[in-house]
């Protein structure tokens, strides 16, 4: 009954494309590599997985299924090599990043599920506790957890990085963290090697290693059968721990979330966006991220009746563009067919200056925090929603920080114009090379006292 | 050293406990060291004294002698105010529930023996409530806290596994004669009913009493202040309970005059002595590191107790006592391995559960003081604890349960299902028949994905907030991807099973099978009844529900926004979560039937070979029936074009570029978020003289024909392109814009230059 693995792949129309690209992937180094791993990885968890029948150990098994993850994953990676080499996600189209999050997630979810089961069972050992033979128990235990740390440390596995850093800390992570501090506080020299966060991979398998080992030595010297069922609850409960806040975070991306971490910055930016000259408000704000890191997002902007659309545009894409990469903006007037009659109708020239003020005059204000917060409405917006949760000197509960270059907002154009010779200008005269453009903004710049009418174009 | 690593925000500085040096304290740490000692001496004696003297009588000589010492100390009745008719009944409902109390702990004494009783009882408020508020409230203080509880409960389950009393497996087999009271004998029995041995029950028992005596003095601080200080409650209260046990003592009769010498010391040592020192100690070091010291201080002086107590008085008592109840050959509670384990784990935990909290409250970043130091917010913790009750939240979600089909018909299946499985288990339990026990945790871990389906029907009606800005609608998606990856475990698990049974078919017994699994058959049938009406309900209400929302959100101008013929293609309907839900009971189902079928083959044929053959069958049908519901699952997901609406928004892409006064569209991304929403977003590039509104509406209309119901279009106009390419001023996004802008052909002619 040990001798079961839960795992199954989740996308059967890719493994057949698997052996298609078989031999493209052994022409790649790096997959080659992972390759030859992957088949190591099958015959340790083969071993394992006989030995876990032969000594009839649940906690033995709880283990291997933690070296069936690390095949999972590899098996994934491999897959990505090969998709990524050969672009053969047309169907996907540009949504393909999103297939590691699915892989992080359906390979985490499978592992909980695996130690589910393996709760399920010890429960019922608890019932009846079978003998343990603790023949093999020792060489399997060191078995998997060198063959785990050597695929670990040796093949980088970039998504399932990427989410057991950005994802929250298990709990496991945690008390390591606190037990360092504090082993850190009696010796300081052992600070730079504890206190940074630790890879909760890496922490898992040792961990189940020492209960294993645990569990040998007590059944060894007295006897203690319950041990083991007891270890294989402790290691199935890591197994949760650990894999939880990453099935999470990858979750949150499938479920087209905004990431909790950056709706600081975005509801700066939103609140700058609404103190545009000619928007009104902000709504339908939709930000998510397509795959691990990459921002998407799409917004409805309603502006003045004789505010100028593509400028708004421009200066809202502007604002937002160095946070959400793929953006999409819509525009909206209300009762927009008799003012924009109207405009067409007036002759550019008649327009007073007055009149110009409200658009043209783009250099925005600083974003005065006080007043806006009001005018981004219709979608619920808390300005005390959770600014990053904060607590001193735990290195492993940390926000993943998104820096932001700070330079950006405050980069008016109209500060460009003052010099006269801007890289506005200049960049548009030299590449664009479009006469009627430059004249324009050239007229503009001559008259010197009315620099508020620039980018008004004639119609 | 320390500070540099403390996480507190508040003790880093001088702001925080000014911890009195050790050396000022040693007078009082002896102290607590001779006491703690002596205590360990008298519970020795006590459980010695206990084999001979009746339990209550014992109690109330306890109660009586240190009533007199302190009567005669204290004075409590010609000090102090006097005490008013509803004190008296007060302090009388006090002393029955202590009366009870110190029974309960006595009574643990005489079931586990000294050293064990030491340990699970003798812990101070403070580590009790610290333990408490780590395993009941969110905000139990750090994972150190956390680690404190984990290994105090260790130690709990080490005493109550791993120990094994040599002494226990003789008592469990207690002649009836022994009991001498109906209050053991009651109790006795309510130990035997738990199907514990002896000192097993008496380990739980130590424990509740533990709770018991805890929440006792917690709540008796009040009533100290309103008597007027702690001492002399404690001196009425003894007095009280003696009245109170008075009448029982008479009523069990038997001579103790030859003990007053280990009654006076036992006295002495456990009532009056320790509650003075204690008292004391509270008083002049802090109650957390005098709980540290006094629990390490007892716990090792009850280990070296129970090496070496060698039972003075109990030759001394068998001599006295004229029936000697046991053979002299018995063996006393000894140290085992568990022991000394739960012992260890008990001293670090009650030292870590005592000490002071170094984890630093949560504060929230405000911003930063003149001074470049950071400035938090510490409210929250004080303002976010307005917890619901308990049974206004059951109350509360039971009704958001039961507002909708889906949920209702989850919920409903799911109590059939729960009542089930525990009619299962209790039957097991009965018989003691393991097969039945082992499927009832089968139908449990069953249950589980019932619970997650439920769960994510009703999280699917939450309202959108900030993070979830389509709303939850997704969830369900998302809850069917894991009930098919849970199906497809358990597929697995079935087939890997059957085919080491292939090798080698055991013998079953089938007398208990075939009841269970009618029974099962049934309440499977009744959920696949429930279950497919809702799917094609479901499917049809989604249909429905997002085509109200398209009317809803048009904006009128245009009348051909009517689409009911579209959105009928997709055949299995789009409610992932009750697909998985149903294929979950399918699968149910399908074991059940397989189960009776193989069973009627052993029975007519014998051939056991059938079991396993059905298993492998049933395994494979239901991974090729989760196939598809994985599949449609990860292409949402994955945000993937719907592919039933992938003909017609093709055609509504080809109506787009037709539009007057558009040139090209770029990025047109249409994807399902949930059941009824299908959100797109794309950018259209305009002729410059076209009114961009209006453009925006005919496209909007145009796509929503096609059932994108949650659109944002883009429109670019060329000024758009040179103003962002004003915008950013970096070479490579001019270069990339200009880029941008050459594919626009019309603009290669010079057509629309200003």
């Amino acid at each position: 009954q040990g001798t079961i693995h839960p795992f199954r792949k989740t996308h059967r129309s890719f493994f057949g494309k698997l052996s298609q690209e078989f031999r493209l992937v052994t022409s790649d180094r790096q997959s080659w590599r992972i390759l030859v791993f992957s088949m190591l990885n099958v015959f340790c968890t083969g071993c394992l997985l006989m030995w876990c029948s032969s000594t009839n150990s649940m906690a033995l098994t709880a283990y291997t299924y933690l070296t069936i993850f690390d095949l999972f994953s590899r098996v994934f990676s491999v897959i990505f090599v090969c998709l990524i080499a050969h672009v053969c996600v047309c169907v996907f189209s540009t949504r393909f990043k999103r297939l590691e999050v699915l892989a992080v997630f359906a390979s985490t979810v499978l592992v909980q599920l695996g130690a589910l089961f393996i709760l399920k069972e010890s429960v019922e050992r608890f019932v009846e506790q079978p003998e343990v033979h603790t023949g093999r128990l020792l060489v399997g235990t060191f078995v998997a957890l060198f063959f785990n740390l050597l695929t670990l440390l040796s093949v980088k596995n970039k998504p399932f990085v990427y989410v057991s850093e950005a994802a929250s800390t298990s709990w496991l992570q945690e008390h390591v963290a606190d037990l360092s501090r504090s082993l850190c506080g009696i010796i300081p020299g052992l600070s730079s090697v504890l206190l940074p966060r630790m890879n909760p991979f890496v922490l898992i398998n040792v961990a189940g290693a020492l209960s294993l080992s645990i569990t040998y030595m007590l059944i060894e010297i007295n006897n203690y059968n319950a041990v083991d069922t007891a270890s294989a609850v402790a290691i199935g409960l890591m197994i949760f721990g650990t894999m939880y806040p990453m099935s999470v975070y990858s979750g949150k991306v499938l479920l087209q979330t905004t990431p909790s971490h950056v709706i600081g910055q975005l509801d700066k930016l939103l609140r700058e966006v609404s103190t545009l000259e000619g928007v009104l408000e902000v709504r339908n704000e939709h930000f998510w991220t397509v795959g691990f890191g990459s921002l998407a997002g799409s917004v409805h902007v309603r502006i003045r009746r004789d505010a100028n659309e593509q400028m708004v545009l421009a200066h809202v894409t502007n604002r937002l563009f160095t946070l959400v990469s793929t953006l999409t903006v819509q525009i909206f007037k209300d009762d927009w067919i008799r003012p924009s009659l109207m405009a067409e109708a007036l002759p550019a020239s008649t327009l007073r200056p007055s009149d110009y003020g409200g658009l043209s005059s783009f250099v925005p204000p600083p974003p005065k925090p006080s007043e806006d917060i009001n005018r981004l409405t219709s979608t619920p917006f808390k300005p005390s929603s959770p600014p990053p949760e904060f607590s001193f000197n735990t290195p492993g509960r940390h926000v993943h920080p998104v820096v932001l270059p700070n330079t950006q907002p405050q980069r008016p154009y109209g500060m460009g114009l003052s010099y006269g010779a801007s890289p506005y200008t200049s960049m548009l005269n030299q590449d664009l090379a479009r006469p009627g453009m430059g004249i324009g903004i050239g007229m503009n710049l001559g008259m010197g006292a009315a620099p508020q009418r620039f980018g008004r174009h004639p119609f | 050293m320390d500070d540099k690593y403390s996480s507190n925000v508040l003790s880093s500085g001088q702001l925080g406990m000014v911890e009195v040096p050790n050396a000022r304290l040693t007078r009082y740490i002896v102290l607590l060291l001779v006491s703690k000692v002596l205590k360990a001496l008298g519970i020795f004696e006590s459980y010695d004294l206990l084999k001979v003297v009746h339990i209550v009588q014992f109690i109330f000589i306890l109660k009586l002698g240190c009533a007199v010492i302190l009567v005669f100390f204290q004075k409590p009745f010609s000090s102090g105010k006097a005490i008013s008719k509803r004190q008296w009944i007060k302090l009388l409902k006090h002393s029955v529930i202590s009366c009870i109390i110190s029974l309960l702990g006595f009574f643990g004494l005489t079931l586990c023996g000294p050293l064990r009783t030491l340990l699970l009882f003798e812990h101070s408020d403070v580590v009790v409530i610290a333990l408490l508020s780590v395993l009941f409230t969110s905000s139990g203080g750090g994972p150190s806290k956390t680690r404190g509880a984990a290994l105090f409960i260790i130690a709990v389950i080490c005493l109550l596994l791993f120990d094994n009393d040599d002494l226990m497996a003789k008592m469990a087999e207690h002649p009836e004669g022994h009991h001498d009271s109906a209050l053991t004998h009651a109790l006795y029995t309510a130990i035997a009913f738990l199907g514990v041995a002896d000192h097993k029950g008496g380990v739980v028992l130590l424990v509740v009493s533990l709770c018991l005596k805890i929440g006792f003095h917690t709540a008796s601080r009040k009533l100290s202040v309103e008597i007027g200080g702690a001492k002399r409650l404690y001196a009425l209260d003894n007095l009280v309970s003696c009245i109170v046990l008075l009448p029982w003592v008479i009523v069990v009769q038997s001579s103790w005059s030859a003990l007053i010498l280990p009654f006076g010391m036992i006295i002495f040592s456990v009532m009056i002595l320790e509650f003075y020192v204690e008292s004391i100690c509270i008083a002049k070091m802090e109650a957390p590191r005098c709980a540290r010291y006094g629990s390490i201080f007892l716990f090792l002086s009850g280990l070296l107790l129970a090496n070496f107590w060698t039972h003075p008085l109990t030759e001394q008592l068998r001599t006295m006592s004229k029936t000697p109840q046991q053979e002299s050959t018995e063996t006393e509670h000894v140290l085992s391995g568990g022991v000394l384990v739960s012992a260890i784990f008990f001293i670090m935990a009650d030292s870590i559960l005592s000490s002071p909290s170094k984890k630093g409250q949560k504060g929230t970043l405000v911003g930063y003081s003149p001074e470049g130091t950071p400035l938090y917010n510490f409210m929250g913790d004080a303002l976010q604890h307005t917890s619901q009750s308990l049974p206004r939240f059951i109350k509360d979600s039971l009704k958001q349960i039961l507002e909708e089909y889906d949920s209702r018909q989850i919920f409903y299946f799911l109590c059939l299902n729960l009542a089930f499985t525990f009619v299962e288990l209790f039957y097991g339990v009965w018989t003691n028949s393991l097969g039945l026990i082992s499927d009832g945790f089968h139908m449990l871990f069953d249950c589980s994905a019932l619970v997650l389906g439920l769960f994510a029907a009703l999280m699917t009606r939450w309202k959108a907030t900030r993070i979830y800005s389509y709303g939850y609608g997704r969830v369900e998606i998302l809850s069917g991807f894991i009930n098919g990856l849970f199906l497809m475990v358990i597929a697995f698990f079935v087939f890997v099973e059957s085919v080491t049974r292939l090798v080698d078919p055991p013998n079953i017994n089938t007398d208990m099978l075939t009841p269970v699994s009618v029974g099962g058959l049934l309440v499977n049938l009744v959920g696949i009844c429930a279950f497919s009406h809702a799917h094609s309900h479901g499917a049809a209400k989604s249909n429905c529900s997002s085509h109200d929302h398209g009317h809803s959100h048009g904006h009128g101008s245009h009348g051909h926004s009517h689409g009911s013929s579209h959105g009928h293609s997709h055949g299995g309907g789009m409610n992932a979560n009750m697909r998985g839900v149903f294929l979950h009971v399918l699968a149910d189902t399908l074991g059940s039937v397989g189960v009776i079928i193989s069973t009627i083959l052993i029975r007519q044929f014998g051939w056991l070979i059938a079991d396993p053959i059905c298993s492998l069958f049933i395994s494979t049908l239901i991974f090729l029936s989760v196939i598809p519901l994985l599949t449609d699952a990860a292409e949402v997901l994955l945000l993937r074009t719907p592919p039933e609406h992938e003909k017609d928004l093709n055609i509504a892409l080809e109506k787009i570029e037709k539009v007057e006064g558009v040139l090209s569209y770029r990025d047109p991304h249409f994807w399902r978020h949930s059941a009824s929403v299908i959100a797109g977003t794309i950018h259209l590039q305009l002729m410059s003289d076209v009114v961009e509104q209006r453009i925006i509406q005919q496209v909007t209309a145009i796509l929503k024909d096609a059932g994108v119901n949650n659109l944002s279009v883009q429109v670019e106009k060329e000024a758009y392109f040179q103003h962002m390419s004003g915008l950013t001023t970096g070479f490579h996004d001019v270069l990339a814009m200009t880029q941008q802008m050459e594919s626009m052909n019309y603009l290669k002619d010079g057509t629309c230059i200003m």
